[in-house]
């Protein structure tokens, strides 16, 4: 198309965020999901330390309903993935509609766990329509522009997940390396001075992982 | 009808527009909600030469709109020769000051129309109203045909339907027409506007950018579009979807916060193509409506192809005097309220409302046209698998460029309800693919 | 006939910088064939990007835009005017200005308004402008001219039962009485000889010409009044509109000078 707003730029960027968050921590959550099943079992305040989120939750059970489910909950994965449809469905003509419908099916997926009694099921559905939709991003986007300030949104927010969750030495490198590669590689404004350092934070040994938290969640300020 | 394969995929059809996300907003006790638009599988059907009719009818009936739109702000002949009664333009709140001595690019008010129109049992058209401002729906059978199409190939095959899924060329055609020069664009309030999705699908469709007002500017006579590094691409005419009052605050409503300011005096010297025109609500009042067929004759010395609903003006004595007599057996509508409302039935009121009605007619009488209740044709819905009937209108579509063109599809609402004559989306109605036949 | 100097000065003070200002200034008279424009200039502060244009009615607008943060607001048009060239303006046909003969949110009649119309004699009035001048008389006799009693949202039957206003008020209700007798009648706003603010009179048609009468100086417009801009009433002649970014209490001072060469 060949024009593009800054308001749209925006929510490509957070777009790509948004689906990798819900993404990840899905993922985590269905690890977690598994030892929390017998009664008082699991450990939630671990979880939300580890993505440092306010523990807000009475028990394991209202963990279990509330951080995959609940909307009120800004930390919840539906809040999160609702923020990722609210920047999609505004990008219709940007994306198109076969793009957008993955988002809107991962929303569908989303409510059909809520009713469920075995969610996991359903959660399948949603991390199978992120994965389509981040294929269709690929595959279907004509405009290299677009498909790339989408990843590197998604990029950014496996970086600073990865940092908070203390991944490993080589998954943190191949992340920090893909966001390198990718960013000059569309015109969002970013810092450089930032991205150096980072490149410079993965050669340490131990990872300083307050650090990279840190400065990825800086690299597009001005 | 219950034979057609595509009825048996209805629920195909239904995931479908599910999963497109095919919505529509609406308010709630003040909360904002995305409601899917109920689609019923059972097209309605029009016959080739029916529809040729309906052709000559609609595309008659908008040239003359468009006539009487350029002379109302211009010369005023229709007023010389008194065909329609000053006062009646004056006093409507459809008609804008700010465009008289207006000529918008290649004279094209009503780019697009929404024409809305009923069946009756006697088996002849009846216009209900014409929707010149910012007419809305296209778009639900557009995406509902392609659905209907992978959902159903066997239908399509069977029975010869003209493809309605051209509908954004044409649009884009009427954007090309009138450009002045640049790009064109799609201008949303946003998406909790309950035609978002018709907005941004429209856009995607056209294959133009989705455009709110912070992305346009005015600067040295031109409207520019700015891009996320502050470049600025002049645009040449805005498919805008946001209603004159709120257009542009330095003109229109001053509040407007989702407004382009000085948009419309660029549109004055002719800079960029405003689709539809500002000033379009002048024509598609509903007590200007009375007077379309007289427009027809004036402006094109033609016998008007298509018939209004008997309606009658209570402003005119005689008029009135039929309204008070027979007002059990007549629909009375407020000419300032759209969407269904301001609609009442004389013959649901109390006696008490009635009453008062009545005064306020007396008061206000410029305010009401008065209706004879159509008798028109129920459409068949389903409902589990059950065929029953619903009251149901069409919206047809002309869209104006050199020539007017018509649509070869439209927009069949019904209502859910089955005492409701109300089939509007707003308030809780469906809708049908409207089949125009090819042989 | 006259020759006159003007300037017209329009300044607005911003308590705080303000940013993306939007505006409209309709200061800027036009020849026509009463009055004769030229050696005219037009100043106006911050200028990042000014257009020219025509409203509806068919007066001189300035449109622009001023971006950048700033706590002035400045325009200065001046020149010189031949005025008196004639006594009336050509007027279109009746159908096309029959506008004008309907009253707007600032001159609808009330009981005020009534009343006084009732009791105005027209006898031997056979023209619009007689008719006019018979109006304006009764005007001028009823209203005293006092500032700071009425404000620009006063209506015609507001200021009236009051009894006192200004310039603004005696067009209102002069228009109001106007269009009630049935004659198409237009607000006037404009400058006259001597120091001051802007002015505004009326303008009424009759028999095809549009005549200016100034009811708040009981006079026929000929050699002291330069025209800047009509309309249905003060609203559409609104000089300065303007739109902006900013926390900011505005001061607006206009200065208007008019001398005889």
């Amino acid at each position: 198309m060949g024009v593009k707003s800054i308001e749209n730029t925006d929510r490509l960027y957070w777009l790509g965020r948004y689906s990798e968050r819900v993404y990840t921590t899905l993922k985590l959550f269905g690890m977690s999901y598994d030892t929390m099943l017998e009664e008082g079992a699991g450990d939630y305040d671990a979880f939300c330390r580890s993505l440092d989120i306010p523990n807000i939750y009475t028990s394991s059970e209202d963990f279990l309903r509330s951080y995959p489910f609940c909307e009120e909950d800004t930390n919840s994965i539906a809040s999160n993935l609702k923020r990722a449809y609210d920047n999609a469905i505004e990008l219709r003509e940007e994306i198109g509609s076969e793009t957008l419908a993955y988002i809107q099916l991962a929303c569908y997926g989303m409510q059909s766990a809520r009713v469920s009694k075995a969610p996991m099921i359903e959660f399948q559905k949603v991390i199978d329509n992120i994965l389509a939709f981040w294929g269709i991003v690929d595959d279907w986007i004509e405009d290299e522009n677009t498909r790339n300030i989408i990843k590197i949104g998604k990029r950014v927010e496996r970086i600073d997940l990865y940092g908070r969750l203390h991944a490993g030495y080589e998954s943190m490198r191949r992340e920090i390396c893909r966001l390198t590669g990718r960013i000059d590689r569309c015109n969002i404004h970013y810092r450089k001075d930032v991205l150096d350092r980072l490149n410079k934070l993965i050669q340490e040994k131990p990872l300083n992982y307050p650090e990279i938290v840190k400065e990825i969640e800086q690299i597009l300020e001005v | 009808m219950k034979n057609i394969d595509l009825l048996k995929r209805t629920d195909t059809v239904n995931e479908l527009l599910a999963r497109y996300g095919v919505k529509f907003g609406i308010y709630k006790n003040h909360t904002f909600k995305e409601q899917l638009f109920p689609f019923d599988a059972i097209p309605r059907i029009i016959q080739k030469d029916e529809f040729a009719y309906l052709e000559r009818g609609l595309k008659q009936r908008v040239k003359a709109l468009n006539l009487f739109l350029t002379d109302i702000y211009n010369e005023k002949q229709i007023l010389k020769d008194q065909i329609i009664p000053e006062e009646f333009i004056y006093a409507s709140s459809g008609y804008l000051i700010q465009c008289e001595n207006i000529h918008p690019p290649k004279d094209v008010f009503s780019h697009i129309s929404g024409i809305d129109l009923v069946l009756g049992k006697d088996g002849n058209w009846y216009i209900l109203e014409d929707n010149l401002r910012v007419p809305s729906g296209a778009s639900y059978p557009m995406i509902a045909r392609e659905l209907c199409r992978r959902s159903s190939p066997q239908t399509f095959h069977d029975y010869p339907i003209e493809d309605n899924r051209n509908y954004a060329q044409i649009l884009k055609h009427a954007l090309d027409y009138v450009n002045t020069g640049g790009l064109s664009v799609v201008l949303t309030p946003g998406r909790y506007n309950a035609a978002y999705f018709e907005h941004s699908y429209l856009a995607e469709c056209m294959k133009v950018p989705l455009v709110s007002n912070t992305d346009l500017v005015v600067e040295n006579d031109h409207l520019y579009f700015v891009d996320y590094s502050g470049k600025k691409e002049q645009v040449g005419a805005v498919y805008r979807r946001i209603s004159d009052e709120y257009l542009d605050p330095m003109n229109f409503n001053k509040e407007s916060v989702i407004g382009i300011p000085h948009i419309f005096d660029i549109f004055r010297k002719g800079n960029v193509a405003l689709l539809n025109a500002p000033g379009n609500g002048i024509a598609d009042d509903k007590g200007i409506y009375y007077f379309v067929p007289r427009m027809i004759r004036y402006y094109l010395g033609e016998e008007p192809i298509l018939s209004n609903a008997p309606t009658y003006l209570p402003f005119y004595e005689d008029d009135r005097n039929y309204v008070l007599e027979n007002f059990d057996k007549l629909v009375l509508k407020d000419v300032a309220e759209a969407g269904g409302y301001g609609v009442v039935f004389g013959n649901t009121m109390t006696k008490k409302q009635k009453e008062d009605f009545i005064a306020l007619l007396k008061r206000e009488p410029r305010r009401f046209i008065a209706q004879e209740v159509i008798d028109f044709c129920d459409i068949d819905i389903l409902e589990g698998n059950e065929l029953v009937p619903r009251k149901a209108d069409l919206r047809a579509f002309v869209v104006s460029a050199e020539e007017p063109v018509v649509w070869k599809s439209g927009l069949t609402r019904f209502s859910r309800n089955p005492d409701s004559f109300i089939v509007n989306s707003s308030q809780g109605g469906g809708f049908k693919d409207t089949w125009v036949l090819s042989r | 006939m006259e020759n006159l100097n003007f300037r017209y000065y329009l300044k607005i003070e911003f308590s705080e910088p303000v940013k993306n200002h939007r505006f409209t200034v309709k200061c800027i008279p036009q020849s026509d064939e009463r009055q004769f424009i030229e050696e005219k200039s037009i100043q106006i502060f911050p200028n990042e990007s000014l257009c020219e244009g025509n409203d509806s009615f068919g007066n001189c607008c300035i449109f622009g835009n001023a971006d950048l943060p700033h706590q002035l607001f400045e325009v200065e048009v001046s020149g010189h005017a031949k005025v008196g060239l004639a006594s009336y303006t050509k007027a279109r046909p009746n159908y096309q200005i029959s506008i004008f003969r309907y009253q707007t949110e600032y001159t609808k009649p009330g009981n005020q308004l009534n009343q006084f119309f009732s009791e105005i004699d027209f006898d031997r009035c056979d023209t619009n402008l007689e008719k006019s001048k018979k109006i304006m008389q009764n005007v001028y006799k009823k209203f005293s001219y006092k500032k700071s009693i009425t404000n620009i949202s006063t209506t015609a039957e507001q200021a009236l039962e009051l009894g006192q206003g200004v310039c603004q008020d005696y067009s209102h209700i002069m228009i109001a009485l106007c269009r009630m007798a049935n004659i198409p009648a237009r607000y006037v706003v404009g400058m006259l000889v001597g120091e001051g603010l802007s002015h505004a009179w009326v303008e009424i048609e009759d028999n095809g010409y549009w005549y200016g009468l100034d009811p708040t100086n009981m006079l026929i417009v000929n050699d002291h009044h330069i025209k800047i801009s009509h309309g249905r009433d003060y609203k559409d002649c609104t000089i300065n509109q303007g739109l902006f970014i900013g926390n900011a209490v505005q001061q607006q001072t206009i200065s208007v000078r008019v001398d005889r060469t």
